[in-house]
């Protein structure tokens, strides 16, 4: 099947809310177009062989650090949405180089402490963040005087940033550079002996990837209005990871698969909250071993790379 | 002061390294990282919850319990779960952590959220120069000392040990030699398993027991090995002495969260000066 098809699919699919004009549906799909860019962007790690366990730390970082600078300095929310994504992304920059200094397994490890300390902090600094009881009264969100109230405006955003960051990560998984990324996965020598500088573009990765964690926090948190630090600790990632896994890693399709399915459990699952981890491990489990490219394996999708 | 700050790193650092230990020796040897280490540890302490607590057996035997249950945990995962994804990283990784999930929900089935307390099955404290000793964390510090010694020995002086570390070192040429690797995984994985669950029902009468207990004991082993070197195993036994004692150093001055920071802003500058770790090979 055409991959174009099914991202035909998902944007007829984004219409729906509208029509149900339903306050519960449109809070899920709004969750949704916070929830895909950050599992697309966890996607571009993983294709060049990287799991980023710190995703969700930068997603806080962008969160509270949007949050924050309107709060405190009255930066307008505009700017601080772009801010909390540079803040993200600098960060990345700063310590991707140390982090992929070594390939493989080292990154997993630090990337994980390093979210681990990224959460503590937010819960230990209690002055800036409120720590476990929350950041309350983030203000909401305002464009070109036009202040964010309903939540179907807040949907029409989450829309606007989930269609610009797939069309950026598609794009680049399309081209030249997806192509290098790949490379760099399967065989670095012959990236480096065709003088591909592997190091840069994985810390490039890290950055773009972490920049939009930084920006899909931003939208959270004016949406929200309410920062906790487990917002962004272990269980984002485990949902992001179970997004990547159960959609398929390979194509960017996959995990936007795999977050319009995951990303409405938990509301469904209410009554059986305590069971969802034990699914989530469950079904992690029965994909690695029996469908490993998820469901763009099972659709046949069209495979970066695949002649068509 | 100073000698107090030296005996809580040491006690603690004693415990570090038994966790540190069972990590390596998985990734040294069939190259998966276990992100479930931190549940073994919790099941350890799980048993001794059920079986010393509840059932009233010896301390001692509850603790070998623990071990030998976590370690037949570990013999079905592997078997099961591992097993078919050997050989690829990022999937083997995935799975460990769907173990991990998957553990930690059964706890939370099973015994419920909020956490639980044994009593101490040895009290009071000492004096060691002027650092005042709880015998329990002393009692612990000793089986954590027999643990290490006995795996120090077994992986010198046994003949499954120094197939483990043939493996280690170059799987091919040990399967030239005879040594079927996807045993010695075996033993490698239940090892370190049985390490995991013992230091956790150690642990047990000293730290609150529930479902999440295994996550902040796994960031330490992670730090404690990229310090000592992934895959060494006297670079983890370093490391987890070094770690300790800089924790308990920095603990003391300001608090557990900055501890963290401090150990593993160590890491990163190993990691910038010495990327193999203090005792690690060069990465082939």
């Amino acid at each position: 099947m055409k991959t174009r098809y099914v991202v035909a699919a998902v944007a007829l699919l984004a219409v729906v809310p509208w029509i149900l004009d339903n306050r519960y549906f449109f809070h899920i799909a709004t969750m949704a177009t916070i929830m895909i860019p950050m599992a697309t962007s966890m996607n571009l790690m993983l294709k060049i062989g990287q799991l980023p366990l710190s995703h969700g730390a930068f997603m806080g970082l962008g969160s509270y650090g949007a949050a924050l600078l309107t709060m405190r300095l009255g930066v307008p929310p505009v700017l601080s949405l772009l801010a909390g994504g540079l803040i993200a992304a600098a960060i990345a920059g700063m310590f991707g180089p140390i982090f992929l200094r070594i390939k493989g397994t080292y990154f997993v490890l630090l990337t994980f402490a390093f979210g681990e300390i990224v959460n503590l902090i937010m819960q230990d600094w209690i002055s800036l963040t409120g720590g476990n009881s929350g950041l309350y009264g983030i203000p909401k969100f305002a464009i070109l005087g036009f202040r964010l109230t309903a939540i179907r405006d807040y949907y029409a955003m989450g829309l606007v940033f989930t269609a610009l960051s797939f069309g950026l990560l598609w794009a680049i998984e399309r081209s030249d550079i997806g192509a290098i990324f790949q490379s760099i996965n399967e065989n670095e020598m012959v990236t480096r002996s065709l003088g591909g500088n592997a190091m840069a573009w994985r810390v490039a990765a890290f950055v773009l990837s972490s920049f939009i964690a930084g920006i899909a926090g931003g939208v959270y948190a004016f949406y929200i209005g309410l920062l906790t630090p487990d917002a962004f600790g272990m269980r984002t990632i485990v949902d992001l990871i179970v997004m990547n896994t159960i959609g398929g890693p390979a194509s960017i399709v996959g995990p936007m698969l795999g977050a319009i399915l995951i990303v409405p459990l938990p509301e469904l699952l209410r009554e059986a909250r305590q069971y969802q981890l034990l699914i989530y491990g469950i079904s992690l489990g029965v994909f690695l071993i029996f469908f490993r490219q998820g469901l763009v394996g099972l659709l046949r999708l069209d495979k970066p790379g695949d002649k068509t | 002061m100073l000698s107090q700050i030296i005996v809580n790193g040491l006690l603690a650092g004693l415990v570090y390294t038994i966790m540190a230990l069972g990590f390596t020796l998985v990734f040294g040897i069939m190259r998966v990282v276990n992100f479930a280490h931190g549940e073994f540890y919790m099941a350890g302490a799980m048993a001794v919850l059920l079986f010393y607590g509840h059932l009233g057996w010896p301390f001692f035997a509850a603790v070998a319990a623990g071990g030998v249950v976590s370690a037949l945990i570990g013999l079905v995962v592997e078997r099961a779960l591992l097993r078919p994804l050997l050989k690829e990283e990022m999937p083997g990784m995935i799975m460990t952590l769907a173990v991990a999930i998957t553990m930690q929900s059964a706890a939370l089935l099973i015994v419920g959220p909020s956490e639980q307390g044994i009593p101490r099955p040895f009290g009071g404290t000492w004096m060691l120069l002027d650092a005042r000793v709880p015998w329990d964390r002393t009692v612990v510090a000793l089986c954590a000392l027999v643990i290490i010694t006995a795996f120090y020995g077994f992986l010198k002086f046994t003949p499954v040990g120094l197939a483990m570390q043939a493996v280690a070192q170059d799987r091919e040429t040990a399967s030239l030699m005879g040594i079927e690797s996807k045993r010695i995984y075996v033993v490698a994985f239940g090892l370190s398993c049985l390490l995991a669950g013992l230091a956790g029902a150690l642990m047990a009468p000293i730290y609150p027991i529930g479902p999440y207990m295994g996550e902040i004991v796994i960031i330490k082993a992670f730090v404690i090995v990229i310090l000592g070197g992934l895959g060494s195993v006297p670079g983890a036994m370093l490391g987890g002495l070094l770690i300790g004692l800089c924790e308990s150093a920095v603990a003391t001055m300001f608090n557990p969260t900055a501890a963290l920071i401090a150990s593993f802003g160590i890491v990163l500058g190993i990691i910038i000066f010495r990327p193999t770790g203090l005792m690690g090979r060069a990465v082939r």
